[in-house]
């Protein structure tokens, strides 16, 4: 379980995170949404141990992630949004770099790079962009670690390889494992992220599961107009409405509907939801 | 912090080897071409420009070639630490390596090792190696630079035996001594084996310190560390010169040096490099230990 409480960070004098507070629990796979500088990536580089943080903690299984031990960077996994061209291929370099987790499965990386419908034998720096994306997933992945932290994994994948990674990402992560993707491309996640956690400026508006948000908000998606919407988007065949859910209806969340509702009514959503 | 988190000798291997790869992938190649390629393309220019020039088959002389190790020698330990360890400090790959579950001691031995042993040996070798086998199969190279040097150091120490032998009437006793013991002591293989470390650290330090323009910025580094230090040098240097000067006018012996620096010659030179190379050693680590994406 990672614990961060009263964590803050600032880039020079211009503050990123403030008091942030929070826990991530094993067995979830959590999406990481905000609007482009938020502090998203920060907020996961700090998680890896990649930065120190500059006040409050972070608790990785009695780790402090800046200390960077050995034993625990053989339990997580970090998958930037940029990466990194080999001069070798990705066998080899699944073979080079693999041993050093514990955990790591040769024959569940070339299966994850068959998906991907990738071929193991070229060489990396002759990969296009999205090629060198899906052989870090697969790597990622075949690591079998407990955290695995995915900045923008979809960034760069065509439309069958964002179906590909879903599917990945459902079968081939462990159980017990706390994985956190920050993305700004809800719709490719839309079925795999379950907590929801949105960050604003220094803050954290929403954290929490799908279930508690629709037990909280309700998603309409009928052509009647809603006089309590608190958010109201017209679609092809209708519109997307969010509103309180006074009544304890079912309905399926929409990501994106509830990015933008969080977004306008800051306070009365934190407000609900930090009951 | 467990001791195993320290450094664990199994891991370390597994790191080792791993980097071992990883910069032969990036190097090994340009390392190849500069330390084998070189000393064959100079022969081969040699011998055909002598035999347009002159019809003579004629190969390289011992300077040409010691010339074309030192540039060989230079090219390799400069591009080097950029080419393995430079990708550090960009995110892409900075990141990985950062997070990549092997302790900071560990990743830094074996920077050190391969950034000065490894490489260093390998080039001086594969460059050597072949110069003896060209010598070996054409005479008119006149002696692999291995035999080359181990002359030179042979007739220094004879030159010196020479001039003092000539001046010996005029230099009183302690004096011929201690010139006998410095020719000892200059000629001594460790002076100049651990000044291998004093060239190659620096530009390992410049490769994981500046994020851009990592070579021209280590170079101008230590173009301003090496001004800084002859300004502050210059009074005493310059005061001595003069001191030494004043005592030749008053028939002083030209040696004013107190003998114990010329005798003990090679552990001074050991100590004073020891002291910047573990400067630099330390910089190195910090910068490892602190390095942030």
């Amino acid at each position: 379980m990672i614990t961060i409480k009263d964590l803050g960070f600032s880039y020079g004098e211009k503050a990123v995170l403030k008091n942030i507070t929070m826990t991530l629990e094993e067995g979830r796979i959590y999406g990481l949404l905000g609007e482009n500088g938020v502090g998203k990536t920060t907020l996961l580089t700090l998680l890896c141990g990649l930065k120190a943080v500059k006040s409050g903690s972070i608790d990785t299984d009695g780790h402090n992630p800046y200390d960077r031990e050995p034993s625990f960077l053989a339990d997580q996994y970090y998958l930037s949004d940029e990466v990194a061209a080999m001069n070798m291929t990705a066998l080899e370099y699944a073979k080079n770099y693999g041993k050093f987790w514990d955990g790591f499965d040769m024959d569940k990386f070339v299966e994850i790079m068959g998906v991907f419908e990738n071929d193991p034998a070229q060489k990396m720096n002759k990969m296009s962009f999205g090629q060198l994306k899906k052989t870090y997933i697969s790597f990622a992945l075949a690591c079998n670690t407990k955290y695995l932290f995915m900045d923008e994994p979809t960034n760069g994948l065509d439309i069958p390889s964002k179906a590909q990674f879903r599917k990945a990402v459902t079968k081939y992560t462990r159980e017990d494992s706390v994985i956190l993707i920050s993305t700004h491309q809800v719709r490719d996640l839309e079925n795999i992220i379950d907590p929801i956690i949105i960050l604003d400026r220094q803050d954290v508006l929403l954290n929490a599961s799908v279930e508690e948000i629709s037990e909280k908000l309700y998603f309409d998606y009928s052509t009647e107009k809603l006089t309590d919407a608190l958010y109201c988007e017209m679609i092809p065949g209708g519109n997307i409405q969010v509103a309180l859910n006074t009544e304890g209806k079912d309905s399926k969340v929409n990501i994106e509907a509830l990015f933008n509702t969080v977004h306008q009514h800051k306070e009365l959503i934190k407000g609900i939801f930090n009951k | 912090m467990k001791t195993n988190d320290i450094f664990d000798f199994r891991r370390f291997g597994k790191y080792f080897a791993s980097d071992l790869k990883t910069c032969a992938a990036n190097f090994g190649l340009s390392l190849l071409v500069t330390a084998l390629l070189l000393p064959l393309t100079i022969y081969c220019i040699t011998i055909g420009f002598n035999a347009l020039m002159s019809g003579l088959w004629d190969g390289p002389d011992m300077w040409l070639r010691a010339t074309c190790f030192c540039i060989a020698m230079i090219c390799i330990v400069v591009q080097m630490p950029v080419k393995c360890y430079g990708r550090i400090t960009e995110k892409q790959y900075g990141s990985f390596w950062l997070t990549l579950p092997a302790s900071r001691l560990e990743k830094f031995v074996s920077m050190f090792l391969m950034t000065c042993i490894i490489v260093p040996v390998i080039g001086v070798g594969s460059f050597i190696g072949l110069d003896a086998i060209i010598c070996a199969l054409d005479p008119t190279c006149g002696g692999s630079l291995v035999t080359g040097v181990s002359e030179l150091f042979s007739n220094m120490l004879a030159s010196g035996e020479v001039t003092l032998n000539l001046a010996n009437e005029s230099i009183p006793i302690e004096d011929v001594e201690t010139i006998n013991e410095f020719m000892i002591q200059i000629t001594s293989p460790w002076l100049y084996i651990d000044e291998i470390f004093g060239i190659t650290l620096p530009f390992l330090m410049g490769a994981v310190f500046f994020r851009s323009g990592k070579t021209v910025k280590t170079f101008i580094a230590l173009f301003a560390f090496s001004t800084a230090v002859s300004i502050i040098s210059t009074p005493f240097m310059t005061q001595l010169a003069v001191d030494m000067m004043n005592g030749v006018k008053n028939g002083d012996p030209m040696i004013i040096f107190d003998n114990g620096i010329f005798m003990n010659l090679v552990l001074i030179d050991t100590i004073s490099d020891a002291i910047v190379n573990i400067a630099l050693m330390i910089g190195i680590w910090f910068r490892i230990k602190t390095l942030k994406h």
